[in-house]
């Protein structure tokens, strides 16, 4: 019995005319223990995938099993709760709340599970262990680095101890090197029996995944097995010749570069460092 | 969970110190001006319960005019207040003497004149002719001298408040100085002692001059007779007595009821009545702050939902539902608003205490007033926080997550 079983589900926004299919009957079914790569290019529906897989959205059409259970269209309410005990997102962004310390975020899936404060704060400090944050526990987010910031984002969806964790481009505001520590977080995690799907742009991540899928136009164009720590030639190819925006281009570019120079790019290090707390003190003053 | 919200909005007011004091001002105001305003009416209500209690049971007050229901609106009320053009007679007065169950009768009544002293004049009380009964009946202390005993009847003797005192001869105890009233010189023979707050009810003797009722007459024009209060053999005849005074009167006025015959409980339910009234309104008027507090905090709540669609959609992504949303901002609602409803009852009776030291009113704030406050602001907390907590409630957790701010 798999994890996740969605059957010709689309995704249709707008109507008449104005009418977009952003999931084109996806069939798709995942089994416990996977960790997956979405990859495809900018529209391709990756996020409405996503959105939906985790419950944040629902389908226009056909069926999703999750667990067995059909959650398709289940009332708003019971859709959150299943949200709140099965699924755990990891953002780009990280999305720890900024006036909570990183415990209390941690441990914020469980205060609405209605979990009583001193067991739901041990949850969360055994999650944050977990991670390696155990020393930044009574830190606030801005206080952070990114890369800590995505640990403990990584430890909020573990707490809940949920069947599958939904990353959405886990890395893309990280270095090299803090992207490095995440992703081989996120496969030891892997490793212990959770079940993950991320979708990225970047093609060197899909080392870490052991199925790989390719998404174009609301379609799932490759689906395929791959062994851990390689990337597979056929996505090579698929992306380079697929690839439509010269900014992803650039984003690999960039990034491959990086991975091969690991000494010459501290100062470039710093200075993306530099950005993302610049971002997240933006963020901090709303 | 509830308390969870409740640390959750404690957390969110204190982050936005400033912002969430401007919010609360509508309320600290509403609150603070409703508790003091009815704990000021309490106040004065108990003061003249007080002065009605040290007044014997079995007295009775005549006052002229019908006493119809008192409305301090209505033009009838206010002539309950400024006293009515005389309808009541001497003869009345004595006939109040010879009804049965009568013990005596006093009558009040008000001589026209200009009171002077040297070439100091006195002009902001009035002149009393009565009987010597005036002061047992109405349990009025004399502080210095004595009151004109019954042989005094027509000698040129006065009683003067202690304001007539300070203000005419500016002494404390002018007692065997004489004052002039038309033409008639008249012996300071006692001063009353300080009537605690003037009350319509009864007279305010502290600025008035009390003569003996036959020397009134004799230094010309007629008396004005205010009212006549008259004291039945015991308490528990009151109510007989008071029927037979009315049927007496009822005669004297060709059998109209022209006048107005009250027990001391129908006396101080006249004079509550009228002056509540006039509290209930300038409290509904001070309950209208809540209303524009009210608004105050709808519109910051509205603001806040906006500014923390971020949040709202991190929120509803790990887990929250509609629900959970919903109550965490209704509850931030009704903190600013019991914050605000505690600091206003915290400023109330501080100007109940300033109110107390630097006046002669004596503000009662009841545990009434002060829970009814605190409810309306909770009440107020959660309506004007209904349609923000709902909006913020209903945000699509997808495009909040994407939201810049």
């Amino acid at each position: 019995m798999p994890l996740i079983d969605i059957h010709e589900v689309s995704k249709v926004y707008g109507f008449g005319d104005a009418t977009t299919v952003a999931l084109d009957e996806v069939s798709l079914s995942i089994d416990k223990g996977e960790f997956i790569a979405v990859m495809g290019p900018s529209g391709s529906g990756k996020t409405t995938l996503m959105n939906i897989l985790g419950l944040l959205d629902r389908p226009t059409h056909g069926t999703y099993l999750l667990n067995d259970k059909d959650v398709a269209r289940l009332p708003r309410f019971r859709q959150s709760k299943t949200r709140r005990d099965q699924v755990g997102f990891i953002f780009q962004s990280f999305n720890l709340l900024p006036k909570l310390t990183v415990l209390e975020n941690v441990a914020l899936p469980l205060a609405y599970k209605g979990v009583t404060q001193t067991r739901r704060l041990k949850a969360a400090a055994r999650a944050l262990e977990q991670v390696g944050l155990t020393d930044r526990e009574y830190y606030l987010p801005n206080q952070l680095s990114g890369g800590q910031l995505q640990r403990a984002a990584i430890a909020r969806a573990l707490v809940n101890g949920p069947s599958i964790i939904i990353a959405d481009e886990p890395t893309g505001n990280l270095d090299s090197v803090s992207a490095r520590v995440v992703m081989e977080l996120l496969s030891e995690i892997h490793k212990m029996g959770n079940t993950v799907l991320m979708v990225t742009h970047n093609p060197s991540l899909t080392r870490y995944a052991d199925r790989i899928i390719y998404m174009l136009d609301g379609c799932i164009v490759y689906d395929e097995a791959s062994v851990v720590g390689e990337i597979p030639a056929r996505v090579q190819r698929a992306v380079s010749a697929l690839r439509e925006s010269d900014d992803d281009e650039k984003i690999a570019n960039v990034s491959a570069m990086m991975q091969t120079m690991p000494d010459k790019t501290s100062s470039k290090t710093k200075t993306k460092n530099k950005k993302q707390k610049g971002r997240y003190s933006r963020g901090k003053k709303r | 969970m509830i308390f969870e919200y409740f640390k959750m909005a404690l957390s969110s007011v204190r982050g936005a110190r400033f912002r969430s004091a401007l919010t609360m001002f509508g309320i600290i105001i509403g609150v603070s001006s409703v508790v003091v305003i009815v704990s000021m009416g309490e106040g004065v209500k108990r003061q003249i319960a007080s002065q009605m209690n040290a007044v014997s049971d079995s007295l009775i007050v005549v006052r002229p005019g019908k006493n119809t229901e008192a409305k301090a609106f209505s033009l009838d009320g206010l002539r309950s207040f400024v006293g009515r053009t005389g309808s009541l007679s001497e003869k009345d007065w004595q006939d109040m003497l010879t009804t049965p169950g009568v013990k005596s009768a006093v009558p009040i009544g008000i001589v026209s004149g200009i009171v002077s002293y040297e070439d100091q004049e006195y002009t902001g009380g009035s002149i009393i002719a009565t009987t010597d009964k005036m002061a047992s009946i109405l349990n009025q202390k004399i502080l210095f001298g004595e009151f004109f005993a019954g042989d005094d009847h027509n000698k040129n003797v006065a009683i003067i408040g202690q304001d007539v005192a300070e203000k005419l001869f500016k002494e404390n105890v002018p007692v065997g100085k004489s004052l002039v009233i038309r033409g008639k010189s008249f012996i300071v023979q006692g001063i009353f002692e300080q009537q605690k707050s003037a009350t319509f009810a009864t007279v305010n003797v502290n600025n008035s001059i009390v003569i003996p009722y036959q020397t009134a007459m004799q230094i010309g024009d007629n008396i004005q007779i205010l009212q006549i209060y008259a004291e039945a053999e015991s308490a528990d005849k009151t109510d007989t007595v008071a029927d037979n005074v009315a049927e007496k009167l009822k005669t004297n006025h060709a059998g109209q009821e022209d006048f107005t015959v009250l027990k001391k409980g129908q006396a101080l339910e006249a004079t509550n009545d009228v002056f509540y009234q006039i509290t209930l309104f300038i409290a509904g008027v001070a309950f209208i702050s809540f209303i524009v507090g009210g608004i105050g905090i709808m519109n910051i709540m509205f603001a806040t939902v906006s500014e923390r669609t971020r949040e709202i959609g991190i929120r509803k992504a790990i887990g929250a539902t509609n629900a959970q949303i919903l109550g965490q901002f209704v509850m931030e609602s009704i903190v600013l608003s019991i914050i605000g409803g505690m600091i206003g009852i915290g400023i109330a009776l501080l100007m109940n205490a300033v109110v107390q030291i630097t006046t002669d009113l004596h503000p009662v704030a009841t545990i009434e007033v002060i829970v009814i406050a605190a409810g309306f602001s909770i009440f107020t907390g959660i309506i004007s926080g209904l349609l923000p907590a709902a909006k913020a409630a209903r945000k699509d957790p997808i495009s909040a997550l994407r939201a810049d701010i």
